[in-house]
């Protein structure tokens, strides 16, 4: 019998959700290879700058004929670590109790988690990246996933047919966003519209979190010109009928120009969108009173979009630069997604970032982001179910950044509001984040 | 200028004497071979110093930056003013075009990767800042970039020649007879740092550092690489007969040779 299915879990966490989705990427492996400091592919670690870029897109390579495995001494051993530690302050207002609402606190001394990746070259034009994050259930913050997990496994394949247009990535991997949030330099939130569903919404595909399946991308030499595709089977595909389960096409085109001038030397826009199916219905085998979604029966797939596009000013210099980063998105989820959908459900999800560089060793950052609905896929939903309001502000200092190691401090505060329910309740959720973070 | 500009090159002048005041003898002719300084562009290149060149070539510049120890061969010391690869004659200083050739391009087969997508503006001043660790800038203009002539056609004589020039000038001794950098030297070359270098193999497909165009190779053997035991040749060949030496060593490269 088809039986609508059941969302399991599309909200957004009010505290954290950058450490709760994912490892941050910095790898210090890389600067032990090449013999270059953390800053010279790093804007502000981990945020990568053209150099570092270009290096990703070129399968971490240098291209200077010293990139395939044998070129390194024997002891060279592609392995990184990262994980925070410090101390996290939560309070959030409008939590529910028996006895009514009320506002809540918490103060914790813990660390996030940890990151353990491998990357670099397989031979000279194959590259790879696994990260492995392991269950660490006591982790203060009680952000570390509950299970280990492999959450990059990839290998890439480039320059095919011999040109740096045509580049392969199979596995498990991050698409290519406008920023990417494994490099976000924001620790308490991330980028929440890559995680944002309308309220009711059964898709599980979120182009924050990394995907299974396979990326076409290219670039120009300089990747100042790029454009990246992929093909994958959304979050929680293993349901629907499909000869690809779940089937969601993420596709992002950047382009950078650079200006001779000191007050905006260089600017980036792109554009990207998603396209996807998700399955509404599933057959299920009842064992015991307990029914059972089948894999692979899952059918009645029905669509979400997101189209984008994306502004970024470097404003002083390309290299110490005060970056003014604008993002909008539309997205739309298919009326059938929706449970008791009446109409198509939508919305707006925009993001403003200015962070400046003063030094290799100094950023700040402060970011504004919005998102609100468009129209509601159930027609009785308050016209303003799931909206969310999130201000960031930080402050990182790196302590040392070599060509072995990489320790930053690190302070934030975030507040992040989000509409829940009927009764207009908007919840806050006030973050602070004082914080070494640190990457071997 | 904008005040932040000014501010930031105010703070940096301690950081940066003039040209004249690094000079070993006071510099009273510098003024009439090296242009002035911009100190605005010179602040500027300092942090992309800082940013991307401190780890292998050091704070002071002189190659001794943290991951020296462990590159092969070893970053450049600007101190010395010595630079290998130039379009100018042997043991002068290179001109402003041959530094920002090697950035854009990067050496192939060291650590040194290609710096053009940075940007010009920033190769420029980082160029510029390099200048301020060596007072030879101080005291001398760049050399005159010998001139490349037209190439002459490649065929069986051309190499021919360029085969012969290969013997008679002592080209085997460091590279070997068939061009695999085992002459008979090789084992003992060191370069002005002291440090083992080993002669070019024209044969293994590797690339050359200094680029393989023709005329990077032609332009290779007539300046020499100062500071290596590669020497100029500019006066002992004529222009027709670097280009046979060219032609014969491009076609080593490819295997093209008996």
């Amino acid at each position: 019998m088809n039986t609508q299915l059941v969302r399991v879990s599309t909200g957004i966490t009010f505290a954290a959700v950058l450490l709760a989705a994912g490892s941050a990427h910095a790898i210090p492996a890389f600067a032990r290879k090449t013999g270059m400091s953390c800053s010279a592919c790093h804007e502000a670690w981990p945020r990568l700058n053209e150099f570092g870029q270009q290096f990703r897109d070129n399968g971490y390579r240098l291209r200077h004929g010293r990139d395939a495995p044998p070129e390194q001494p024997s002891a060279y051993w592609p392995i990184a670590f990262r994980t925070t530690v410090g101390y996290q302050w939560l309070r959030q207002t409008l939590q529910q109790t028996d006895s009514g609402t009320a506002t809540t606190q918490t103060g914790t001394f813990g660390f996030t988690g940890l990151d353990i990746h491998s990357a670099g070259t397989l031979a000279d034009r194959v590259s790879y990246f696994i990260t492995y994050t392991p269950a660490l259930r006591s982790a203060g913050f009680t952000l570390s996933p509950n299970e280990g997990d492999l959450e990059s496994a990839w290998a890439g394949l480039h320059e095919l047919l011999g040109t740096t247009w045509l580049n392969l990535r199979v596995g498990k991997h991050a698409l290519d966003l406008p920023e990417d949030e494994h490099r976000s330099i924001t620790l308490t939130q991330g980028y929440n519209e890559y995680h944002f569903h309308p309220a009711g919404s059964a898709a599980t595909f979120e182009p924050g979190n990394n995907q299974v399946g396979i990326e076409v991308f290219g670039h120009d030499d300089l990747s100042r010109l790029r454009y990246s595709f992929s093909f994958v089977n959304a979050n929680g595909a293993p349901l629907s009928n499909n000869l690809v389960s779940s089937p969601a096409l993420w596709g992002h085109v950047q382009g950078t120009r650079h200006f001779d001038n000191d007050i905006l030397p260089a600017v980036k826009v792109g554009a990207f969108g998603a396209l996807g199916w998700h399955p509404v219905a599933t057959q299920q085998l009842t064992a015991g009173g307990v029914a059972t979604p089948v894999v692979g029966s899952a059918s009645s797939e029905a669509q979400f979009r997101r189209l984008g596009g994306e502004v970024h000013l470097y404003l002083l210099s390309n290299i110490y630069p005060l970056t003014l980063t604008g993002v909008v998105t539309y997205g739309s989820d298919d009326q059938a997604l929706i449970q008791g959908g009446t109409s198509d459900a939508s919305f707006f999800a925009g993001w403003g970032e200015l962070s400046y560089t003063p030094t290799v060793n100094v950023v700040l950052i402060g970011r504004y982001e919005r998102i609100g609905s468009k129209t509601q896929g159930v027609a009785n939903n308050p016209r303003d179910l799931g909206n969310l309001t999130v201000f960031t502000g930080g402050v990182r200092y790196t302590l040392e950044m070599s060509n072995r190691t990489e320790v930053a401090l690190h302070g934030e505060l975030s507040s992040a509001s989000r509409v829940v329910d009927a009764s207009g309740n908007l919840p806050n959720a006030l973050t602070g984040l004082m914080a070494i973070d640190f990457v071997f | 200028m904008r005040p932040k500009l000014i501010a930031l090159m105010l703070c940096a002048l301690p950081l940066f004497p003039s040209r004249a005041d690094m000079s070993p003898g006071g510099g009273g002719t510098v003024a009439a071979v090296v242009p002035s300084i911009d100190l605005a562009q010179i602040t500027r290149g300092r942090g992309v110093y800082q940013r991307f060149c401190v780890s292998c070539h050091g704070e002071r510049g002189d190659g001794r930056g943290i991951s020296a120890e462990w590159l092969n061969p070893k970053p450049r010391d600007f101190t010395r003013g010595i630079f290998k690869f130039r379009s100018t004659p042997s043991n002068s200083l290179p001109t402003t075009e041959d530094l920002l050739r090697t950035l854009r391009r990067g050496l192939h087969h060291t650590n040194m990767p290609s710096w053009e997508v940075i940007g010009e503006r920033n190769l420029k001043a980082v160029v510029e800042y390099i200048k301020t660790f060596s007072p030879r800038w101080n005291t001398e203009a760049p050399g005159t970039p010998i001139p490349i002539p037209p190439a002459t056609p490649d065929g069986d004589a051309a190499r021919a020649r360029g085969k012969e020039l290969y013997a008679t000038l002592g080209c085997f001794n460091c590279h070997g007879t068939s061009g695999h950098g085992d002459g008979p030297a090789a084992a003992e070359l060191k370069d002005d740092w002291g440090e083992r270098i080993a002669p070019f193999d024209f044969t293994n497909g590797a690339r050359l550092k200094n680029g393989d165009l023709p005329e990077d190779i032609y332009r290779t053997f007539m300046t020499g690489l100062t500071g290596s035991p590669m020497p100029s040749y500019a006066d002992a060949l004529k222009p027709e007969d670097g280009w046979a030496l060219v032609h014969y060593l491009r076609a080593l490269q490819r295997g093209e040779t008996k």
